[in-house]
């Protein structure tokens, strides 16, 4: 039974309430202590790879962005990269950037996340030198940054310091009757001990949307959520197509899901019964209240994870039907699932097995070994997609072409 | 053995049968997890997918977790696989535009 994941983890009677993280300047609290080079273009791509491959404990976040982009989408960039800075997981930055970025330079995003008030540098491959002295720089400061990153401790905290992001992918009939509720479970539990979480997703809200506006605290927020639906079922429409086949997608119809309502209707168990408290756009970085923060993301599940990673999340469970290598480079990602087939296939990066759900085991059972997961690997315990060094999913959203 | 096929809401058309269910093959249906009446199949159904449990006229909406998951694209039985062959969904049809 070697392949049954995280079973039987939870042992102890009464629910955790405090983690052990590093604490930072401005109150938040990281789940990990990363250096974190951060590429503000894709010509310094290479760069960074290189400097985070000498480095142990760094890790490098690279896209194709950040150049010849207009407007809103150059600083949709330039807000993602300036939230992954600020993310607490990362302990210090060093920016790295081509030559001159307009409207992303490194410089900038340095300002936005010395804020914080973390350690963070900015290397300029032209003014450094070219690429090999770029690297030398990097990598001398990053070690110096390193030295004093891994002489701090964790320190225990209470899980009012979590931001839990939720995000589901590859979802199946089995999501919203198991993995999904037992998220939903989590959702709760974080909430009452006076934490945050961030769902996404709009795609997968069409339809259930009535739903998510009764959670609000405020009539206003309600329509927010019934607004940026809308919206996004308007982008849809002007393709002219049917939205079937890409919402819900073949693995979707495959898995059972016969329309995006049946999707998003499942897909919404991940917010449990907490209040909704704020809804914010792609990105944006969640304020302080207590509760459910929902972020305007797709439903591409490397795109919303990456905003919800920009909004301050340290750890996130992916809750999947039909299994999962999702695994954002920065954020702890949590993949969980119900679907004993999917269990089985995907065992190589799944943490958390919930199929006991369809042997008759009540919501919580599996819920609080969810959340005991989260717990443990807020505080340092690695997943497995993390040990693999599965970082497929930092993916930034555009809203506009490259000119 | 009768396949379980798990019901969210009373008052759904659908339940999700948890293992493969072959033509005229017994279903029974689950309910909050007590065991209720068992149903026959009228054809095959996959591996997770869904049967019909309560009839469905063409044009209404069949319901799933008490909510509208689409419309009837044809009438449906009960014991009839419901899926993307006689369900349509009623969003982001920018074809039909």
């Amino acid at each position: 039974m070697a392949r049954r994941n995280g079973r039987g983890a939870s042992s102890s009677k009464r629910l955790r309430k405090t983690w052990w993280g590093y604490p930072r300047e401005n109150g938040d609290v990281g789940a990990r202590n990363y250096l974190l080079l951060l590429s503000g273009t894709l010509y310094a791509n290479p760069t960074c790879e290189r400097v985070a491959r000498t480095l142990r404990h760094s890790v490098a976040l690279t896209h194709p962005l950040g150049r010849c982009q207009i407007g809103p989408d150059i600083q949709r960039t330039f807000e993602t990269l300036v939230g992954h800075g600020q993310n607490a997981n990362a302990g210090a930055v060093i920016v790295i950037d081509h030559h001159r970025e307009e409207g992303c330079t490194a410089d900038e995003i340095a300002h936005e996340i010395a804020k914080t008030g973390k350690r963070v540098e900015a290397i300029n491959i032209r003014e450094d030198g070219g690429a090999i002295d770029a690297t030398a720089k990097a990598t001398r400061i990053g070690m110096e940054m390193l030295r004093e990153l891994t002489n701090e401790r964790r320190q225990e905290v209470s899980v009012s310091k979590l931001l839990l992001g939720l995000n589901c992918g590859t979802s199946d009939t089995t999501s919203g009757l198991s993995h999904n509720k037992a998220t939903g479970w989590v959702t709760d539990q974080v909430v009452k001990l006076g934490g945050r979480a961030l769902l996404a997703e709009t795609t997968e809200m069409m339809g259930g949307e009535g739903v998510l506006a009764d959670k609000c605290v405020r009539p206003a927020l309600g329509k927010r959520i019934w607004r940026m639906v809308e919206e996004m079922e308007e982008r849809i429409l002007a393709c002219g197509v049917d939205l079937r086949g890409s919402q819900p997608t073949g693995d979707n119809m495959e898995g059972g899901l016969t329309t995006i309502e049946e999707k998003s209707l499942g897909a919404i168990q991940k917010a449990g019964s907490a209040p909704i408290v704020d809804v914010i756009p792609w990105a944006k970085r969640a304020n302080r209240r207590t509760g459910l923060h929902v972020m305007d993301t797709p439903g591409h599940g490397g795109e919303s994870i990456t905003g919800i990673a920009a909004g301050g999340s340290q750890v996130l469970i992916f809750s999947t039907g039909g299994g999962h290598t999702i695994n954002h480079p920065l954020m702890s990602t949590i993949r969980i699932t119900g679907n004993p087939l999917s269990a089985r296939l995907q065992a190589d990066t799944t943490d958390v097995d919930v199929t006991d759900i369809f042997e008759g085991a009540p919501i919580e059972v599996a819920g609080r070994r969810v959340y005991d997961e989260v717990l443990e690997v807020a505080s340092g315990k690695m997943t497995k997609a993390e040990i693999l060094h599965e970082d497929n999913a930092f993916a930034i959203n555009r809203n506009g072409p490259s000119v | 053995m009768p396949v379980t096929a798990m019901i969210i809401e009373e008052g759904d058309n659908v339940a999700t049968c948890l293992e493969k269910v072959a033509k005229g093959g017994s279903v029974r249906l689950m309910l909050n997890g007590k065991m209720g009446k068992t149903l026959k199949a009228n054809q095959a159904i996959p591996y997770i997918h869904k049967i019909c449990i309560k009839p469905l006229k063409k044009g209404e909406h069949c319901m799933k977790y008490g909510l509208s998951i689409g419309v009837a694209s044809k009438d449906i039985k009960v014991g009839d696989y419901i899926h993307v062959h006689n369900i349509e969904s009623a969003r982001g049809r920018g074809d039909l535009e």
